[in-house]
């Protein structure tokens, strides 16, 4: 109460979006994003002047969590990239220009903010109904049965990451193990619901990127000595396991809220050891062969199993314990009294590994859905990058099985979409101005900026300078190197479309992307019907998205930017 | 130092404070950002929370969000018109003072007497309002506007039965003032959908009081996914996961407990001898054994879920995991108290001593699943209810947490709103009445705990003698006004005690109130200012016996109120629960033009001036509503359609679909109406530089 203050009055400024300021510092942020995305993006690197982590990146959720931003319209739209970035993990680039542009281009229309967001929220759900629609001409249905689009899918993650630095023999080698690792995930049986399993990446600095590989079960770090003192022995069957979660160490916790008097002489330690050797007793005539523990083992009882040759390991962890459990097929232990035979589970075998310096304690499970993704890169920050854009693409692989469709990338699905909202609020221009209530020149203005903000992150793709093209036909993404000559004849310059579906070898039509064309009418079934999917050979060629993701990062971009247009005031509270 | 109050200088406040509001105002308003010192993003609506946001420093500006606050706290709606209604009165204020003080204005009077004198006018007004409030109001809300009223229940069922197509229409209105407004059709629809599923047959305004009690723990929020994500799902979610999850099937029971199951070696306050290390031993696997029975036996009894609002010990989940028992650990009181209100489920005793005991304090339940949310798993209980509400939870969804927070504050708001629309609104009223001489009609007074005003006795000379009064004790009146602290409803609970021929006694009574005003606070202290004033009472009417004593004592206290010697009728009538009108000004409309319908039979040209400007500024709110209409849906089109049907008794038009309540409308025109009386009666603004003292708190600050 000493320290008694009186609160300062807040700032109070009137529409905000019309300072200059604001617009400035809106424009910085949609650089800053602009100029990382896709494969070809720049990188940034973060540092504090004070010293200390370098961070190089290109991906949002690094590039986010490390920009200070003070300003509370840019807070917001951080945030929500952010929470849309821990919700689906891709697509969060994506949101953020979507978002930017889509706040830049309506600010230079002179509409109401009224008649803006109605229209904003109708033009989106134009988009999200056509892509959940079964007409839909950009998405793809996945068949896990075949390992061609899940792969192009990892593939398209690993490529746009550009701060793994990454060959294209790494990138093949990468994405294969995460779709191996993935698949090992997936449990054998067909009960319902379909449970997945656990890939836990393990880092393996300072070796190649090819030395990385995917192991069933899970891998331990340990010493060399802790690990040839374990491992001389040798079992034909299956091992016995005993998983607790409790200390091992022979301390007393519990007690009660009262005092407990122990007159000298006693030794409750020594009571406690001797409670531990009972139950080690118990461990070796139950016959278990290996005994893990989250907390502390008392070396006694250590020495004690290891002479009956139990191998015995301890602080392990919390976070390992649910894998664990998985892998054991057990759940664990938290009573030091008798241990009852079912709580007891079992590996197949246990054997060491060494990648670089680094030795393993490896138990393979006998059909447990864990594995461990031993991901190695030679430099800490690449690594760090690696490790974020599998997780992201093992997660993007999860919201496929889910929802098994995913959508054309390389820039494809927003020119395509692009094109069918155009024509759409060409065509039925009536049951939409009689939905909104407003006039036709406001939804022409409003279709326009919003096509435009849609094509944006397309557009950003190329940051080399570079044109970038439309067709005609099927409203796909096409670019062509700078300083090409003005040539009639566009098929002799281009050579496959963003996706990789189209080739320039069919007579389509071809315009600039920004220019002026009359709308048309994309069609409603994938261009691999004329093409053949078959012809796409291999991965590589083919670059797609998840669905989920970017619908949802879709969705949160223009619901935020309606949020962002929508405020009068901003009131802020400076104590 | 000292700063002289006046219209003027409140009229500045209102006005900037109206400017902010009214951008925010009706379905056209705009959203605001607040951040919070701690960094936090915060959208907002709400003109409760955008006035406190704001921390002023006026200090009538400060009293006029505490009176905001205070009238939020009652009824949580109608921050941002009050602030434009309470603008319009100064404003019209200001307009005819300022006519009046021209011819009263003396060159040579000094400015500070001149003051004196103005703000004893104000003083005067102030009365005037007050009585406004308590006559001519209720009257009008009574006789005039009471046919124009819907209702929310359907007309067939007797009892309280909700009409679908009018919850839906109210709804809908109250979030276009809340919410954003590319969201607040998806939002009232999200609301309907719950209340539906929600209710039975039976379920009446103790549904709404549920809800609105426990909200917090009936909604989760979940950010980064888009608001239209936003579902009901079956069941209860809790706000965490299990700490062991057994998957089962069938006959669910579960207990609740309260303590660690695991026995420990000592409780609180006592001692545990340990004699040797045998025995030491002997009471650990005594613990382990013990345990071990306990779950045993409650997975004899089919418990197959364990609710703790303690963390319970590794052994305990042990033997939980082993016994096939899922454990949900660290529950709040709160979770507790609404499982128990849904299902009347009290914590379990558990034995301690006896090995064998039946556990009677189980309940059965559908199913009891992890449900995930944005990879964060939450317990997913279908609990079977007991009372009228069917547990349904929401899950309300948004890319920003802070977005998320707006719609659960607006979901709270409303529910606010249908619980007081469930409850009748009394009104009293006197009429002079002229056939009804000497005879003596005891009347009894049931005040509601939201009818705060107070009847006064319609009889002008005693209104005369009552204003005399008034200004004879202005300095202790303004002393009591001017603390910002004060609640809205406190002037108007002073014992009005007014015949003509005992002045004398009347001026000592009167100085005891002000005594009384001083020490009332919120709500601690309605019991005390009820006895208080119930003794008074008899007292005076034992001592005085033609004394008229119309103190309502505010916890519904039955008070035998006798007129001798005067031609008083006393009226009391109620707004029936869940009358409501269609939004967009109507009931600012109707009461404009009725009440300009009384002023012309008034004959007294103070009441008429007062009934004029309240009448007038009345009008602001639709006027505010329209001002970004054109056509046919401007404002000036639609008074004069509106006002045209009135007089030709047809049914009045309206563009807009929706509904508003009427106990909210007539709550806010009556705490305005206190706000300013409270305003005008101030003269003289004294700002203190020494600390605040310990024994004024500042509740009404904080709480908004």
């Amino acid at each position: 109460m000493s320290r008694l203050e009186t609160k300062k009055p807040s700032l109070c400024k009137s529409e905000p979006l019309t300072s200059e300021s604001v617009r400035a510092t809106l424009a910085v942020l949609k650089e800053i994003v602009t100029s990382c995305y896709g494969p070809s993006g720049r990188l940034k690197q973060l540092h504090n002047g004070l010293g200390g982590y370098v961070c190089t990146t290109s991906q949002s959720s690094a590039l986010l969590r490390n920009l200070p931003v003070t300003h509370p319209i840019l807070k917001i739209l951080t945030t929500s990239v952010q929470n849309h970035v821990l919700c689906s993990r891709d697509c969060g680039l994506f949101t953020a220009i979507l978002c930017c542009n889509l706040i830049e281009n309506v600010q230079r229309m002179d509409l109401t903010p009224t008649t803006v967001i109605k229209l904003n929220k109708h033009l989106l759900s134009l988009c999200t109904s056509y892509l959940k629609s079964e007409a839909c001409g950009c998405r793809i249905s996945v068949d896990f049965s075949s390992t061609q689009i899940p792969l192009s899918l990892t593939h398209s993650i690993i490529t746009s990451k550009p701060a793994c630095m990454l060959t294209r023999k790494e990138v093949e080698h990468i994405s294969t193990l995460i779709l191996r690792a993935f698949l090992l995930t997936i449990p054998e049986s067909t009960e319902d619901p379909v449970i997945l399993g656990q890939s836990i990446i393990v880092p393996g600095k300072g070796q190649r990127v090819t030395d990385s590989t995917v192991l069933p079960g899970i891998l331990i770090d340990m010493s060399e000595v802790q690990l040839r003192r374990l491992l001389p022995i040798q079992k034909p069957h299956a091992l016995k396991v005993a998983l607790f979660c409790i200390s091992l160490s022979g301390d007393f916790s519990d007690t009660g809220e009262g005092t407990l008097v122990v007159p000298s002489g006693v030794s409750l330690e020594n009571a406690a050891l001797d409670q531990l050797l009972n139950l080690g007793r118990q461990l070796v005539s139950d016959h278990v062969d290996l005994v893990l523990c989250q907390k502390v083992v008392h070396p006694s009882l250590k020495q004690f199993l290891s002479s009956h040759g139990i191998i015995a390991i301890d602080r392990l962890g919390v976070t390992l314990m649910e894998s664990l459990s998985k892998v054991t097929g057990t759940q664990p232990i938290g009573s030091l009294g008798s241990v009852s035979p079912s709580s007891y589970g079992s590996v197949k075998e246990v054997g060491s590994t060494q990648f670089g310096s680094k030795h393993f304690f490896h138990l393979i499970p006998d059909k447990a859905t864990v594995c461990s993704l031993l991901l190695c890169s030679r430099n800490d920050t690449a690594w760090d990058e690696l490790k974020l854009a599998c997780q992201t693409a093992l997660h993007a692989l999860q919201l496929t099985i889910k929802e098994p469709w995913v959508l054309l990338g390389g820039g494809c699905t927003e020119t395509h979409l692009a094109a069918y909202i155009r024509n759409k609020t060409h065509s039925e221009a009536e049951s939409i101005l009689k939905d909104c209530g407003c006039t036709q020149a406001e939804l022409q203005l409003m279709a326009k900026a919003f096509c435009s903000a849609l094509e944006s992150p397309a557009c950003s793709l190329e940051h080399d300078g570079g044109e970038i093209l439309t067709d005609m036909k099927y409203g796909h993404f096409w670019s062509v190197q700078a300083e090409s000559p003005s040539v009639r004849n566009w098929s002799d310059l281009l050579s496959r479309c963003g996706c990789g579906l189209l080739s320039s070898q069919e007579q389509l039509g071809w315009s600039f992307l920004r220019s002026m064309h009359p709308p048309f009418a994309p069609p409603t079934y994938l261009p691999c019907a004329a093409v053949g999917l078959a012809a796409v050979r291999s991965a590589s060629s083919l670059t797609v998205d998840c669905l989920t993701a970017k619908l949802n990062g879709l969705q949160v971009a223009v619901e935020t930017a309606n949020l962002i247009l929508d405020l009068s005031y901003i009131i802020e509270d400076k104590n | 130092m000292a700063v002289p109050a006046s219209v003027k200088t409140a009229l500045r406040v209102a006005q900037v404070l109206e400017s902010i509001v009214s951008r925010c105002l009706g379905p056209d308003g705009r959203q605001v950002l607040c951040t919070k010192p701690t960094g936090e993003v915060l959208l907002s609506r709400d003109g409760g929370r955008l006035l406190a946001a704001l921390r002023l420093e006026h200090p009538i500006a400060r009293m006029i969000v505490a009176c905001v606050s205070s009238h939020l706290k009652q009824t949580g709606d109608g921050a941002k018109t009050f602030i434009i209604f309470l603008c319009h009165l100064l404003r019209g204020l200001h307009a005819i003072t300022g006519k009046e003080k021209d011819s009263l204005s003396i060159g040579t009077m000094q400015t500070l007497e001149r003051h004196w004198k103005d703000s004893c006018q104000w003083k005067f007004i102030s009365q005037a309002l007050l009585t406004f409030q308590t006559q001519i109001l209720d009257y009008t809300m009574d006789h005039c506007l009471s046919k124009h009223f819907l209702s929310i229940f359907s007309p067939s069922a007797k009892d309280k039965t909700l009409c679908g197509g009018s919850l839906e229409l109210l709804l809908g209105a109250y979030f276009c003032g809340r919410v954003g407004r590319n969201n607040h059709k998806f939002i009232s629809q999200l609301m309907c959908d719950y209340f539906f599923k929600c209710m039975t047959y039976e379920s009446g305004v103790e549904l709404f009081e549920l809800v609105d009690d426990c909200f917090v723990e009936l909604n989760v929020g979940v950010t980064g996914l888009p608001v239209s994500d936003s579902r009901i799902v079956d069941g209860l979610v809790l706000h965490r996961d299990f700490s062991v999850y057994c998957p089962a099937e069938g006959d669910i029971r579960m207990v609740i407990v309260k303590e660690i199951i695991q026995p420990l070696f000592s409780t609180s306050r006592s001692e545990f001898m340990l004699n040797s290390e045998a025995q030491f031993q002997t009471s650990q696997f005594w613990i382990i054994e013990k345990t071990k029975a306990i779950m045993t036996q409650l997975h004899s009894q089919n418990v197959k879920l364990l609710l703790s609002s303690v963390k319970q010990p590794d052994l305990v989940i042990y033997y939980a995991r082993l016994s096939g028992i899922s454990v949900v650990e660290c529950l709040s009181s709160e979770e507790i108290s609404l499982i128990w209100r849904i299902i009347g489920l009290t914590p379990c005793e558990l034995p301690q001593t006896s090995s064998q005991c039946e556990i009677s304090n189980t309940a059965l339940v559908k199913f009891c699943k992890p449900l995930i949310l944005r990879s964060k798993r939450y317990v997913h209980l279908g609990l079977i209810s007991t009372c009228t509400f069917i547990p349904h939870s929401i899950v309300l969804c948004g890319p920003v947490l802070g977005l998320v927070e707006q719609h659960e504050s607006a979901l709270h708001g409303a529910l606010k709103m249908l619980r007081q629309l469930y409850i009748d609104l009394d009104l009293n009223y006197v009429i002079q009445a002229s056939d009804q001489n000497g005879r003596s009609n005891p009347l009894t007074y049931k005040n509601s705990q939201k009818s705060n005003q107070l009847p006064e006795i319609s009889n002008d000379s005693i209104l005369r003698s009552h204003q005399n009064i008034v200004k004879s004790k202005d300095v202790c009146e303004n002393l009591v006004v001017s603390d910002v602290e004060l609640e809205a409803n406190i002037p108007c609970s002073i014992p009005e005690v007014a015949p003509r021929d005992t002045f004398q006694t009347n001026k000592a009574q009167r100085c005891l109130s002000p005594e009384k005003n001083k020490i009332m606070d919120d709500s601690e202290l309605l019991a005390n200012s009820t006895d208080k004033s119930t003794t008074e009472n008899t007292r005076i009417e034992i001592s005085y016996e033609n004394l008229q004593v119309t103190e309502i004592p505010r916890k519904g206290n039955l008070l035998p109120l006798r007129s001798k010697s005067l031609d008083i009728c006393y009226h009391s009538s109620s707004v029936p629960a869940g009358c409501v009108l269609p939004v967009g000004g109507s009931f600012e409309i109707l009461l404009h033009y009725y009440l300009l319908n009384y002023a012309k039979k008034c004959q007294q040209s103070e009441e008429t001036i007062v009934i004029t400007l309240i009448a007038n500024a009345l009008l602001s709110i639709p006027q505010t509503l329209y001002k970004s209409k054109k056509g046919n849906n401007s404002f000036p089109q639609i008074y004069l359609s509106s006002v045209h049907a009135l007089q030709t008794h047809q049914p009045m038009v309206n563009s807009q679909v929706g509904l508003e309540s009427v106990t909210g409308k007539y709550q806010l025109l009556t705490s305005v109406l206190q706000c300013l009386a409270k305003i005008l009666t101030i003269d003289l603004i004294i700002s203190v530089r020494r600390p605040p003292q310990k024994n004024c708190d500042q509740d009404s600050e904080d709480e908004l």
